[in-house]
This record gives C-alpha cells, sequence and structure tokens, in this order.
C-alpha cells in the first residue's frame, strides 16, 4: 500500500511524543514541528530507516526577529542613469496577521521520498542566543554543506558536524548575514 | 580498449597505506583562476603520488548575498536578481521563483502564458547542455565540439534576444504569467532552429559522445552509485546518471508538464560519461518537449488577473521547485505580509551537487579531476548566489 501525507505524519506523532503537526505548513506539504532537539536524529533515522526518505532536499532557517531595516543596508536603491531619481517603492515591514516577531530561529529540514514521490518538512524553533541542533551528517552526507550554509549565513551550531566552517562569506567578514540584526561592516570590496 | 571500471584502480589500492613506503604528500592548489573551474572555485587538492588522498573544495569567491538583498526589495524586483543565480540557464530561475511567490499569492497562470515558460525553459536546457557539451569536451581536450555547440547556442541565444531583448538574464517570467508574446516570426525562426538541431544531436554522438578517446576517458572514472546519488542529495542530470529515476517535471508537474510526452534519460553505471550522455539525451527531448508546445499553443492573456504592481501576499509559507538544467530548483519563500519576501532560501542544485566532489576525488589520479568536475556541470554563480 503507498504511503501518504497523512501516514508520515502519523507515523512521526507516534514516535515523537513532543511533535505536533505545524500550525503554518509549508503549503500543499506535510510539516512537523519538532519539540526539542533531541527529537531531530530519532525523526531523521524514523524517516530515513523506515519510511524510505533517503533524501535529505534542504536545510535551512528563518529568523523570526523582524524585518530587516530598509536604511543602512542598502545605499542606494539602482538609480535610474538618465531619469530623474523617482521615490523608491515602499517595502512596508508591518506584520501581518499571524505573523509574530519574536527571538527564534526557525529551522526547517525537508526529506525526500523518491519512490512514493513524497516530501516532508521538520520545523524546529530554537532560540536565537544559543542556537544548537544535533548534526545529520552521519546519516545523509548532503546535510554536510548545507549544514555548513546555515553556520556561515544563520550562526546555527550543528553539534557533531566534522567540519563547521564557514562555506560561503569571505574569512574576514563576521557576523551572520541573514540574521535580522546584522549590519554590515564597510569592507574595501563595497566601492 | 577497456572502459570497464577496473578493480585494480580502487581508491584503497592507489593510496598507499604502508608507514614505511609511505613519502611526503604534495598540496596543489587548483583554482580559484583556472579555465576548467567554470568560474571562480578553488580545489585543495592532497596528493600522494599522482593519486588525490584528499579534495577540499573552496567556494563563495562568487557570493552575492541575493536572499538577503532580496529581503529588502519588492517581489517583481526579487525576478530580476534570481537570473544572476545560475546566469548559463536563467528562465528557470525565474521560473522557480514566480512559482513559490505565486503560490502565496494565489494566482492562476494563463494557458498561454504556462506554454509559453515551457518552451522558454525547455530552450535554456538546450542552450545550457551545449554549454556543458563544448566546455566538457574542451575539458577533456577535445576543442571541436565547442565550435559547433556554441553555433547552435547562438541560435537560441538569438531567438531570445527577439523574445525579450537579452540574451542571458532574461527577466522573462513575471509574477502571474510572462512579459512578452510570441508572434508568428518567432515560432517559424524556432521551429527552424529545432529541424537545424535535430541532426546535430546525431552529430554531437559521432564527434564527441562515442568517440574511442573520450569513451575511455571518461568511462570508467567519477563513479557515483545510487546510493551514494541519493545520499548526497544530488539531482538533475548527475542524480539520473547514477540511474535514480527522479525529475520533478514527471513529480511533481508544474506548468502543465503532464500534458507534454516524453522521457526521462537514465545512466547506468554513474560514470562521468553517463552524467554526459544523459544530457546529451535530454536535448533530444527538450525539442520533443518544445515541438509539441508550439504545436498546441493556447491563445489568450500573458498575465493573470489581479495581481497588485506590488504584491503584499499574505502571511505563510511556501516550497516551490523546478527542474532546473543543472538540477532540482527549490525556493522556500515566507511572506509575513510586507512587499518584500520576509525570507527566502535557495536550494541550489549545483551547491548540492558540488559537495559530493569531496567524495569521488579520493583515489583518482590527479588527471581525472577536471573530467570528473566537468561532469558535474556546475555553475558558480549557482553555487555561491
Amino acid at each position: 500500500m503507498p504511503l501518504t501525507k497523512e501516514d508520515v505524519i502519523a507515523r512521526l506523532l507516534a514516535r515523537l511524543p513532543k511533535a505536533e503537526a505545524a500550525s503554518v505548513p509549508v503549503r500543499d506539504y506535510p510539516t512537523v514541528r519538532l519539540g526539542a532537539p533531541e527529537d531531530l536524529p530519532a525523526a531523521a533515522r524514523l524517516l530515513k530507516g523506515e519510511l524510505g526518505f533517503e533524501y535529505l532536499e534542504m536545510v535551512t532557517a528563518v529568523d523570526w526577529l523582524g524585518p530587516v531595516r530598509q536604511e543602512g543596508f542598502v545605499s542606494s536603491r539602482n538609480p535610474h542613469p538618465f531619469l530623474a531619481q523617482a521615490p523608491a517603492p515602499p517595502v512596508t515591514p508591518v506584520a501581518g496577521p499571524g505573523i509574530s516577531y519574536h527571538p527564534i530561529l526557525d529551522m526547517l529540514w525537508s526529506f525526500g521520498n523518491l519512490r512514493e514521490n513524497l516530501k516532508v518538512f521538520l520545523r524546529l524553533a530554537v532560540p536565537r542566543d544559543r542556537p544548537e541542533v544535533p548534526t545529520l551528517t552521519g546519516l545523509f552526507p548532503a546535510a554536510d554543506w548545507q549544514e555548513r550554509e546555515a553556520f556561515d549565513l544563520l550562526g546555527i551550531r550543528f553539534t557533531g558536524h566534522p567540519n563547521l566552517i564557514k562555506i560561503l562569506t569571505p574569512d574576514f567578514l563576521t557576523g551572520h548575514p541573514l540574521r535580522k540584526d546584522y549590519v554590515h561592516q564597510k569592507d574595501p570590496y563595497d566601492e | 580498449m577497456n572502459s570497464e571500471p577496473r578493480p585494480e584502480m580502487a581508491a584503497e589500492n592507489l593510496i598507499v597505506t604502508n608507514p614505511a613506503l609511505q613519502t611526503d604528500t604534495m598540496f596543489v592548489n587548483m583554482g580559484p583562476q583556472h579555465p576548467s573551474t567554470h568560474g571562480v572555485l578553488r580545489l585543495g587538492l592532497t596528493l600522494s603520488g599522482e593519486v588525490i588522498t584528499k579534495a577540499v573544495p573552496d567556494i563563495g569567491y562568487l557570493h552575492r548575498g541575493t536572499e538577503k538583498l532580496m529581503e529588502t526589495r519588492t517581489y517583481n524586483q526579487c525576478v530580476v536578481l534570481t537570473d544572476r543565480w545560475d546566469y548559463c540557464s536563467a528562465m528557470p530561475n525565474n521560473l522557480a521563483f514566480c512559482l513559490a511567490a505565486e503560490k502565496l499569492i494565489g494566482a492562476k497562470v494563463p494557458p498561454r502564458a504556462e506554454a509559453l515558460r515551457v518552451v522558454m525553459c525547455e530552450l535554456n536546457r538546450i542552450a545550457s547542455h551545449l554549454i556543458f557539451l563544448g566546455t566538457y569536451g574542451i575539458d577533456i581536450g577535445a576543442f571541436t565540439p565547442f565550435l559547433y555547440a556554441f553555433r547552435e547556442r547562438e541560435m537560441i541565444l538569438d531567438l531570445y534576444e527577439m523574445l525579450c531583448g537579452a540574451r542571458l538574464t532574461y527577466n522573462y517570467i513575471r509574477l502571474g504569467g510572462v512579459a512578452a508574446d510570441i508572434d508568428a516570426g518567432w515560432i517559424a525562426k524556432c521551429r527552424e532552429f529545432l529541424e537545424f538541431i535535430k541532426p546535430r544531436l546525431d552529430e554531437y554522438d559521432t564527434l564527441l559522445s562515442f568517440n574511442p578517446i573520450f569513451l575511455v576517458r571518461t568511462k570508467a572514472i567519477g563513479l557515483i552509485s545510487k546510493d551514494s546519488a541519493v545520499a548526497w542529495g544530488l539531482s538533475g542530470p548527475n542524480l539520473r546518471g547514477s540511474g535514480v529515476n527522479y525529475d520533478v517535471r514527471k513529480a511533481e508537474p508544474y506548468c502543465g508538464y503532464e500534458q507534454y510526452d516524453f522521457e526521462v534519460p537514465l545512466g547506468r553505471t554513474g560514470s562521468c560519461w553517463d552524467r554526459y550522455f544523459c544530457r546529451v539525451q535530454e536535448m533530444r527531448q527538450s525539442v520533443r518537449i518544445i515541438s509539441a508546445a508550439l504545436a498546441k499553443l493556447p491563445s489568450g492573456e500573458l498575465l493573470a488577473k489581479g495581481i497588485a504592481k506590488i504584491p503584499k501576499p499574505p502571511p505563510g509559507e511556501a516550497y516551490a521547485h523546478v527542474e532546473a538544467s543543472r538540477g532540482d530548483l527549490g525556493i522556500y519563500l515566507v511572506s509575513d505580509g510586507g512587499t518584500a519576501p520576509y525570507r527566502l532560501h535557495v536550494r541550489a542544485p549545483c551547491f548540492v551537487n558540488l559537495a559530493v566532489l569531496q567524495e569521488i576525488l579520493v583515489g583518482k589520479k590527479v588527471a581525472d579531476v577536471i573530467a570528473v568536475l566537468g561532469s558535474l556541470d556546475i555553475v558558480l554563480g549557482e553555487v555561491d548566489r
């Protein structure tokens, strides 16, 4: 009998008492919110070993501190070389209904089952000041670089990762650019 | 001519493990400025004699922080930035972003726009694979196919220039549809191109694909097993070259791909040649899809109605992925109800594909590095974003 989205969620919830179905799912895909970082290896083992999700598609996170400030980040909003500069389109950082800004990093993993053609997303909220999550490199080699990317750009510490070093940003850059409170220090390459 | 894998060439037999026989290893710094790295990639290779014992790809030289830039731009401005990821095939980048944003906005794309999206993405797949074919030939030492491939690619770029004025970074696929329509003249020129390329693809097979030197050079190296390809998260021709039948166009059809009749070419052993030949065959399938799409091109609108000039999608999260020329390009998009994406993450196929290099290069001869790297077909603009 083919596996369905509902089966996957039910199996995950049965194995992990602290997990729950995410209140805001990734649209059209089953999404499960884990209760604690310790749940992650158990969930990954269940997905890979028993449910056939052998394909780690994505590792990333969202910083829910609030929108980035417009001023100070982009110096020139792409002025037109021939026309007088019109006012920039208003970018309104207003939280819509159902959105609340709070200092957490919301981790997201996406696993694929290529045979059954299913995809499942796992979520986990970690505090911004101590973002520690167990690594998945032992189960999925694909996690190696993607976790390094999340470490570099968002500052998430993957405990147990064999080689957790910067991957995309240059060595002299301090801070994690995709965090919402990141302030860019001008360097010689900016001009 | 022996092009099958040879067990005595396996990594454990080539690397000297006996400490009494161990001599100094040598560190070779390949790149970042190297004609065969297709951009700016640095490889730190540790050699024991001629055999690689450790390979460390060093990336980030082209990191422009597009994900961060998008957080301060409106959705329509973001489409321009998407072109800059995989600049050799920019149409699927546009498409992936628009599909994710349209999921959030809830836009219904008109059928003519969907068919045009398919035509343009498949043309771009041919153009991108032609670059691969030409440059891979050069990497291996065959210069001639490059000239042929770029002659054909030029015709596609001319078609794009007729269409939207740009040759590489199109900004053609927009939220809710496409930017420009095609006329009878364009269709005639496109059909002319399709007729022109069909015999050319057979010509490439005689020129390069089944050339005995090329076969010996690529057939037994860079082997990636089925399990390994899945575990490393490879996608696109790199995954299918190892015999895993996974294509987003079949698995989760978008833009009406389910209406088109095409096959997914698979490799058998996962060698460099299998990945190469998957791409050559994919070009034939793309020709099929384009012909079918042009034959039954629906008429009607180009843009969905009711999309604001500066859209404010309702809060929520969406994930959309497409089969881009180089693999499974996914966009994870979070909206907080504002005019700019709150967060955007690109699941870049080249970035994930490149990571496998640290495993498959170990135990290979240093002369094979270029052949293995070239067969992964990376574009550093997408690796670094």
